[in-house]
């Protein structure tokens, strides 16, 4: 009996050939609707306008690690395109978030905007730090591959009673990645965090990127590690195993005070440590880039339209001005009505 | 040596012993035997000025050849050599004179030669001072401690130009040097390299994303898990299960958030779930599948044309994929 599929017609020089598995799972990663939810799944475009220096160009790739799962990691753009470009191939792909790396007059910005009439919210990066310094800053650093399968979970803190400005954009984030489904969702999906903190004295956001690392309460170090290795240990100078066990096995790691207050109960297995019902601690080590960003204008449109973040100049500015503020003011607060609907979906 | 004999055998002819006059014996004209009679005649003075000469006459060449040709001997061969010469071979030789054999050789020959008369007593009495010479101002020149000029050895007068023209250089080059450095200053703008990892402000956003990861883990375990307890392909159940989920959900999430208005991470799920509760759980059996909120109820919307417009294309785009 032959296989049907090796059967010599069948080949059509494409390659190895792709499982079917594999195939449907990298259809269902380009798909556009989740399967679950039924809602759009957010897609990003990375990209940069004018030039960048090498840092930030690496900052950008460190930015688009972020947003995996669904954005092109190696989004190759010319110097002839434009912005219109990208939204033109950005409607059929089903983008519908870029994300803008500028360097005007040497000042890093960074602009999130939504295609293809969504508002536009720029910010200056007053600092930030590539995950390349971060990786070399810790002892161990911890960067399983696998993490980028699924996109990370976004935590806004601080932004709870700001003025108009900040709740847009509260939303914007929180559609920026796809949402999920507490009643189906796996907790091995969830393996990054995205932390956007703002902080009210100096007025400027933090943006933080870790990765989460669940870990069994209780157990020792030297049991977990048998687990995890599956090698056999050494024990040669004990006379039995429960000495193996026992020994050493009261002090625990000073952090584990603070993982009082993480733990979880697990409702499935995530992995073999980890199991059913069994409590497990949070912990979050940090990859990715840190960003701090300042928050310096909102644009109505895409890159264009009304400016509404930084208000306009008051009545008494100057005397021919007066006017034209006041009608600016009022044009600006229907199109942000208008621009806030749309952003309800 | 050969020239020794030679030396010996030509003069006797021309005159007595002599040996004054041997040495002085100029260089000049007069190949011939009778010639050199005049020779001798010369006064001294005139030899010094001729010995400082160094180029020996042709019609001298051509005795010198003569000779050669006339002597026969086994052992001098070196000497026939150094007799025959035309001129450009004996300068040859004179530079080569650095070479410690043939000095030895010529200033052995030549201190026996001095003692000979003859022409060829001056030929090789000049060779033998252009060799020393030449030696004298060799070991000088390599006895000589160069300064440590970082030009190098060069003529003095061009050493101001070329000086002149490195300061140019460099000075060309401090100006771009520092331009260069500004720009890569300015390329690292905020950028910022940690230097502690974890430091208290760090650890305070730490356990600010550990709060809100905590309160996602125990949101989701709750919803997940009293599943087992009823089983949800009974449609009684399935209901039962429905609602408990939401109510579990809004009480888990949406009340902390009025209270502690730190984390709005839950809020994402509170929107689906704060949704119309008559829904289906699956997606695409709800009504405002891919239509979004909005067009729930479009047979019953009046003037939302534009907003129409801008979410069927939407819409649209989807479906055709």
């Amino acid at each position: 009996m032959r296989h049907p599929r090796s059967g010599p017609g069948k080949k059509r020089g494409r390659g190895p050939r792709i499982p079917a598995t594999t195939l449907r799972k990298q259809k269902a990663a380009l798909a556009n609707v989740d399967q679950i939810t039924g809602a759009k799944i957010p897609k990003s475009f990375v990209f940069s306008r004018g030039k960048l220096p090498s840092t930030l160009r690496h900052l950008q790739q460190d930015l688009r690690k972020v947003m995996l799962p669904y954005t092109a990691l190696n989004l190759k753009e010319k110097k002839r395109n434009n912005l219109k470009d990208f939204i033109n191939v950005a409607g059929p792909l089903g983008v519908t978030h870029f994300l803008i790396l500028s360097n005007p007059k040497s000042l890093p910005h960074l602009r999130f905007a939504k295609s293809p009439q969504g508002p536009t919210f720029t910010f200056q990066i007053e600092e930030y730090a590539l995950a390349a310094d971060i990786a070399n800053s810790q002892k161990r650093p911890r960067c399983p591959p696998g993490i980028f399968k699924n996109s990370p979970l976004v935590v806004l803190s601080g932004f709870s009673g700001l003025g108009n400005p900040f709740e847009s954009l509260v939303e914007y984030f929180q559609h920026m990645v796809p949402a999920v489904d507490p009643s189906t969702v796996q907790l091995a999906a969830c393996q990054r965090i995205l932390l956007l903190k703002y902080d009210k004295d100096k007025e400027v956001i933090d943006f933080r990127h870790y990765s989460i690392k669940l870990q069994p309460v209780g157990v020792s170090r030297k049991i977990r590690k048998l687990v995890q290795n599956n090698q056999v240990p050494d024990l040669r100078d004990f006379k039995d195993v429960s000495d193996y066990v026992t020994k050493r096995a009261g002090y625990g790691s000073e952090s584990e005070a603070d993982d009082e207050a993480a733990t979880v109960s697990l409702p499935s297995d995530v992995d073999k440590l980890n199991q059913a019902s069994r409590k497990s601690a949070v912990r979050l080590q940090e990859i990715g880039p840190r960003m701090t960003m300042r928050l310096v204008k909102v644009e109505a449109g895409l890159c264009s339209g009304d400016v509404l973040y930084p208000w306009p100049v008051a009545k008494g500015a100057v005397g021919k001005k007066g006017k034209v503020t006041e009608e600016e003011i009022e044009g600006q607060e229907e199109t942000e009505d208008g621009s806030e609907d749309e952003m309800e979906e | 040596m050969a020239a020794a004999p030679q030396a010996v055998s030509a003069p006797p002819s021309a005159a007595t012993p002599n040996p004054s006059k041997r040495k002085t014996r100029p260089k000049g004209k007069g190949s011939k035997n009778k010639a050199k009679k005049k020779k001798l005649a010369r006064s001294e003075q005139d030899d010094s000025v001729r010995r400082q000469r160094n180029k020996p006459s042709a019609k001298f060449l051509k005795l010198l050849r003569k000779r050669a040709r006339d002597y026969n001997s086994d052992d001098d061969e070196e000497e026939e050599e150094q007799e025959h010469p035309p001129s450009p071979r004996r300068r040859r030789r004179d530079d080569d004179g650095e070479d410690d054999d043939d000095e030895a050789l010529s200033h052995s020959d030549q201190e026996e030669d001095e003692e000979e008369e003859g022409v060829s007593t001056s030929a090789v009495t000049r060779f033998e001072q252009g060799c020393r010479a030449f030696r004298v101002a060799f070991l000088k020149i390599m006895n000589k401690k160069l300064p440590d000029d970082p030009l190098g050895p060069i003529l003095s007068a061009h050493k101001k130009l070329v000086a002149a023209k490195l300061a140019e250089e460099a000075e060309e080059r401090k100006p771009k040097g520092e331009a260069r450095k500004e720009k890569r200053v300015a390329a690292e703008k905020g950028h910022v390299i940690p230097k502690d990892h974890l430091d208290s402000k760090e650890k305070e956003l730490i356990k600010v994303a550990t709060k809100g990861v905590v309160r996602l883990f125990n949101a989701v375990s709750k919803a997940q898990k009293p599943r087992k307890d009823l089983n949800p392909s009974r449609t009684k159940d399935a209901k039962v299960l429905a609602k408990e989920r939401k109510n579990t959900f809004l009480a888990e999430l949406e009340m902390p958030s009025h209270q502690d208005k730190k984390s709005q991470a839950p809020s994402n799920f509170s929107k689906r779930t704060g949704k119309d509760e008559h829904e289906p759980a699956w997606a695409p059996l709800r009504d405002t599948y891919m239509l979004g909120s909005k067009l729930k109820d479009w047979d019953k919307m009046k003037d939302s044309a534009a907003e129409m417009q801008a979410e069927v294309p939407l819409g649209d785009s989807s479906d055709e994929e």
